[in-house]
């Protein structure tokens, strides 16, 4: 009785959307293989799942998910892109991928413009942050320390955040320690553990912020944090750069328009929807979900991708 | 939250964690479900010679992830179920070697010296539950000394070491297993080295995938399953296939004698046993304490000081070490199964695994994810909850619960076993190829990983041959990864210093002792000749 019911609700809703009549005929042609660009057990994999599992439950259709993780999801992307275009194969990565790293890596060879693009699901509240012992308790006070000798390791996930505090460093003349790390969590466990000073978070730091146990000294966005409005962003600390960027759902090129609108407005769907699991994750985890989708995607991944250029060419001077 | 509560929290995880089914309104968790499958299957094949727990744990390991999934939910029933395995084999090896004369492993080779003189003097059932006793004592005391040390030595790690010396104490780690495994330190150091390389396909910080020679297969990197399962499993499956293709001897077994006398351990014999058992078991704590050093050392090192013992204290009339002594039984098995609890604290505290059991648990907490064994995992958090602590605890939880069964039903259970002795190895070793391919498959899906595997059993084969072992090349291979990044971490949080990992004393003094061991090892061998 509850499957009928939430079939019934599916199609209702469906049938009521006019632009959807050619996505709602659409059935995928088998199952849809979901590749995900981020180690299983993590925050990201979780998300993509829960998604998997609301669609299947949603709209009936089979997913594998499959995990190709490595080099800032390129591996994932090269994956995507030989791969069959008719909606049985699609990846889930960060924009980044397609921006920064795509641009940073010519010999790969891929552009935006050799995928699909279905929709985004959640942004991050991308801060740079401190353990409150380091007795910080605002950017202003990490760069006196700086400029005072004191050797600062910033914890970077990605070499567009590597490059991202390079610039703020150079900005604010202090020479930082910019330490890689695999992942925002890896962060948040070298700042607790006192192997980092500093680092960028991507959302995680939520808790410990509200705990009284980090602080965030800055926005890594192009806006204010929500959870620390005062701290000042990138832009107000003399870079012209920012780590704005959300988790995205691809296809290869070519896809078909009933394919891609039929998986944009499923998935769409399951992650504004709060009473889904994914959808109540994403507000747990990320705040809640940004719905980037159709041509507007399309635009900002490639304007992304253009402007990787700039950032890679200040960062490399 | 105090300590006490995330013990606790521990606890309840195994008990109160989700329910598999329910009898009389009572529900059975998974979790503990999971851990008495994993340890009778592992009496089973711990009993039969040719298998052991590694390989019941490779094949279980694919099979438990694709039904349990990725989530964290999994973590304690998968590897709980590993912890049964590599109790119960541990208790399951002697039966064959004191009923048959037949040492499934290596490290029950030293029970059949008096496991099987007492067998033939009619006292078989005796012996098995000498054997028991002295495996279930000495697995508990190393135990319990594993759940003292393990938080205090990850507490040392986190609060002393910083990324130079977390570096130097991997290189030293590494350094150490090359030495102490396979007794050449040549070719430690060669099995050491391919399984660095091996880790450093496709991986890097680079976005171009390093030694992928422009294929794709190569650019995501190895996986570690079929690596680990291909060298480790596949690799012997091979030798053994070849080894018996050239012989072609047929096996036959000794039979039993029928039983004479009481077969009960009486007080007094346990009062006469616990010496030998408290000196080996302290000895095997020790010896599965140090990575890479296996069970077999512990055995030799507690049969020989029980010897000593015995030879001092003995009254005339008892039987000698070597002819049926029950002494000798109980110094050897207590001393090579205090070895896995303390295996484990290499493990838990540094996340560096010391034995193949160990690597088994490593593997299963990187494919499901969600704990990272090290000494990040010992944060006692007091305003949040730290999840992977209370997986530990629900680890630690496991491995008593998996004592409890050993003490109460293992006995019983282990004494039924001396039929697998009888399953004919040419009939075993396809089965068990067959086996550990479809696990394989079953967990990653795609063609490739077989052919992976396949290419990695003729590699350990190849090992083999040239009497390298594997450990070395599996255990580089899982921390490959982990020693490049902290040492790149390192190199950039000194600001770009060529020489952190001699700068500061301790760095200094664990690279003095990585290469003091291998020479001081090289050069004790000509000695022992």
């Amino acid at each position: 009785m509850k499957n009928f019911g939430r079939i019934l609700v599916a199609a209702l809703a469906l049938t009521i959307s006019t632009s959807a009549t050619l996505a709602a005929d659409w059935t995928p042609p088998g199952p849809i293989k979901l590749l995900i660009a981020f180690r299983a057990g993590g925050g990201a994999d979780t998300q993509a799942r829960l998604v998997a599992e609301a669609l299947e439950a949603k709209m009936g259709w089979k997913f594998i998910p499959e995990q190709v993780t490595g080099k800032g999801g390129l591996n994932m992307a090269v994956a995507l892109k030989g791969a069959a275009n008719d909606g049985t194969v699609i990846g889930m990565t960060v924009t980044e991928t397609f921006g920064y790293n795509m641009a940073a890596a010519p010999k790969a060879g891929m552009k935006p413009s050799d995928f699909t693009g279905l929709t985004t699901t959640a942004g991050f509240q991308m801060g740079i942050v401190a353990p409150t012992s380091k007795g910080w308790t605002s950017f202003d006070d990490m760069i006196a320390a700086g400029t005072g000798g004191q050797q600062i390791r910033f914890g970077v996930m990605s070499p567009k955040l590597a490059d991202l505090a390079y610039l703020l460093g150079k900005a604010q003349g202090v020479t930082l320690n910019i330490v890689s790390v695999k992942g925002g969590k890896a962060v948040m466990d070298g700042v607790n553990a006192g192997d980092l000073d500093v680092g960028f978070m991507a959302g995680i730091q939520a808790k410990g912020v509200a705990a009284g146990d980090l602080v965030n000294l800055a926005s890594a966005l192009s806006e204010p944090l929500i959870q620390t409005p005062d701290a000042p962003t990138l832009a107000d600390l003399g870079v012209a750069f920012n780590a704005d960027g959300q988790f995205v759902f691809m296809g290869p090129a070519g896809m078909p328009q009933e394919a891609r609108s039929a998986l944009t407005q499923a998935i769409a769907g399951a992650v504004t929807d709060d009473a889904t699991k994914a959808g109540g994750f994403i507000k747990k985890a990320f705040g809640g979900a940004v719905v980037i989708k159709g041509t507007e995607l399309d635009a900002m991944l490639q304007s992304n991708y253009d402007a990787a250029g700039a950032l890679l060419k200040a960062a490399s001077e | 939250m105090a300590t006490l509560d995330y013990v606790w929290l521990g606890v309840l995880a195994v008990f109160q964690g989700p329910e598999l089914f329910s009898i009389l309104g009572l529900p059975i968790p998974v979790t503990l479900l999971m851990i008495l499958c994993g340890f009778l299957l592992g009496i089973v094949v711990g009993a039969t010679p040719g298998l052991a727990g590694p390989v019941a744990m490779a094949i279980s390991l694919p099979i438990l992830i694709s039904v349990f999934g990725y989530t964290p939910d999994a973590l304690l029933p998968v590897m709980g179920c590993l912890i049964g395995i590599m109790k119960g084999a541990t208790i399951g090896g002697a039966v064959p070697a004191i009923l048959f004369n037949t040492p499934g492993t290596p490290d029950a080779f030293m029970t059949t010296l008096d496991g099987y003189p007492m067998a033939q003097q009619g006292n078989a059932k005796k012996a098995l539950r000498v054997a028991h006793f002295a495996s279930v004592s000495g697995d508990t005391f190393s135990d319990i000394v594993l759940v003292i040390c393990a938080p205090f030595l990850a507490l040392l790690v986190e609060g002393y070491l910083d990324l130079p010396e977390k570096t130097a104490l991997l290189i030293l780690s590494l350094s150490f297993i090359a030495a102490a495994v396979g007794g050449s330190p040549a070719k430690g150091l060669i099995s050491t080295g391919l399984g660095l390389l091996v880790a450093f396909i496709g991986t890097g910080a680079d976005f171009y995938p390093r030694l992928s020679m422009g294929t794709e297969a190569l650019s995501q990197g190895i996986a570690l399953g079929p690596a680990i399962l291909g060298v480790l499993i596949i690799g012997a499956v091979f030798h053994e296939l070849a080894g018996q293709w050239r012989h072609k001897e047929v096996v036959s077994c000794a039979q039993p004698q029928n039983e004479i006398g009481s077969d009960r351990l009486s007080l007094g014999d346990i009062r006469k046993l616990l010496p030998y058992i408290g000196r080996s078991a302290i000895v095997g704590t020790v010896v599965g304490a140090l990575p890479g050093i296996g069970s077999t050392l512990a055995a030799t090192i507690g049969y020989t000081m029980g010897r000593r013992r015995h030879h001092k204290i003995g009254k005339p009339g008892d039987p000698a070490f070597g002819e049926g002594a029950m002494e000798g039984i109980a110094a050897t098995e207590a001393a090579n199964s205090s070895v896995s609890g303390a295996n484990l604290i290499p493990v838990l505290s540094l996340g560096i695994p010391g034995n193949t059991a160990a690597v088994f648990l490593i593997l299963a907490a990187d494919s499901i994810g969600g704990f990272n064994p090290g000494p990040s995992v010992f944060k006692f958090t007091t305003d949040t909850v730290n999840p992977e602590l209370v997986i530990a605890f629900g680890l630690f939880t496991a491995m008593f619960v998996a004592n409890f069964l050993n003490w109460t039903i293992g006995g019983i259970f282990m004494r039924s076993m001396g039929i697998m002795a009888r399953v004919p190895r040419q009939l075993l070793l396809p089965v068990v190829l067959i086996l550990t391919l479809t696990a394989i498959y079953v967990q990653e899906t795609r063609l490739e990983v077989i052919w992976f595997t396949l290419a990695f059993g003729l590699l350990g084969y190849g090992m083999r041959l040239l009497s390298i072992s594997p450990l070395p090349f599996v255990i580089a291979f899982i921390l490959g990864g982990k020693l490049e990044s902290t040492a790149r971490q390192a190199f950039d949080a000194t600001g770009s210093d060529p020489f952190f990992l001699f700068n500061n004393p301790i760095a200094a003094v664990f690279m003095l002792l990585s290469i003091a061991i291998i020479f001081l090892a090289s050069h004790r061998k000509p000695e022992q000749k």
